[in-house]
């Protein structure tokens, strides 16, 4: 079994904000985050499979990188992620929150290969890893 | 004379837009960037004074101040923002980095002694960055 690792980057902005809390609630948890601001996303969709006989591949890396490109990065890259992004409208747009709805838009897309993890960086100092509902040691 | 650099970094989010355009003049001149709700980045700013070396503290001069300058001049501005607020007519049409650059070199600039300041870069992605430097682009 290999596991394989695409990155890819998108830019956009956001701002956190619980429209059930109060503004001092909002400011006491949430700080300068409930500005809008923004971030260079490095996204890194991680997939578990063994190499086909026939290519030495467990995927084709281009291929891959469609998948990625329509169902994650069109979606989210130069865009406000809570006005341009419906999922957003319930939910905050964490690095937490957004690694849960990109498994969710990956994962269905993909064939013969299983997804093993997404790690999402907002910056260079932070990054969350997501393993689907199974949990990292699934 | 030595140079000394410092790297920053904060987040902001902004709209390349000239209201002076219409829409589809915006949209083909400015792409993805002209997005109507907005994007953002994680800018990393550099930067760089020029002067001697103090023989009191061994540093660059003003260099033991310059994290403040950055943080209250740039860093309170600018971190958990939207640029498009922050730019003036006389600063530049819209927020590209080359005009948020331009902001920042004087916003410093005229914190320090003259000549003190000697580059800025600014990059908007590790693809994208904008310099500036002193004696270039009559500065």
């Amino acid at each position: 079994m290999i596991l394989l690792t695409k990155r890819v980057e998108f830019c956009a902005a956001h701002r956190y904000t619980n429209p059930r809390w109060t503004d001092e609630e909002n400011q006491r948890v949430f700080g300068k985050c409930g500005n809008e601001h923004g971030h260079n996303y490095v996204l890194e969709v991680t997939l578990q499979g063994t190499p086909a006989p026939e290519t030495g591949m467990v995927m084709d890396l281009k291929v891959l990188k469609d998948i990625i490109t329509e169902a994650v990065v069109d979606r989210f890259d130069h865009k406000h992620l809570n006005r341009d992004v419906p999922y957003f409208k319930e939910k905050i747009p964490t690095p937490e929150n957004l690694a849960v709805v990109i498994w969710e838009l990956l994962e269905p897309r993909l064939e013969n290969c299983t997804l093993h993890r997404i790690r999402l960086y907002e910056d260079g100092t932070f990054f969350v890893d997501y393993y689907g509902r199974r949990g990292p040691q699934g | 004379v030595v140079e000394a650099t410092r790297a920053y970094q904060f987040s902001a989010a902004h709209r390349l837009h000239n209201p002076r355009f219409g829409p589809a003049e915006n949209a083909r001149i400015y792409g993805r960037c002209n997005n109507a709700n907005g994007h953002g980045h994680t800018y990393r700013l550099e930067v760089t004074i020029r002067g001697p070396v103090s023989p009191d503290t061994g540093g660059v001069e003003d260099s033991q101040r310059l994290d403040r300058l950055v943080r209250e001049r740039v860093l309170a501005r600018f971190d958990r923002a939207r640029l498009d607020d922050l730019i003036a007519p006389t600063d530049g049409p819209t927020s590209t980095t080359e005009v948020v650059a331009g902001l920042i070199w004087r916003l410093l600039d005229g914190a320090l002694p003259a000549g003190r300041l000697h580059r800025l870069r600014l990059e908007e992605t590790p693809n994208n960055f904008f310099e500036l430097e002193r004696n270039s682009v009559g500065r």
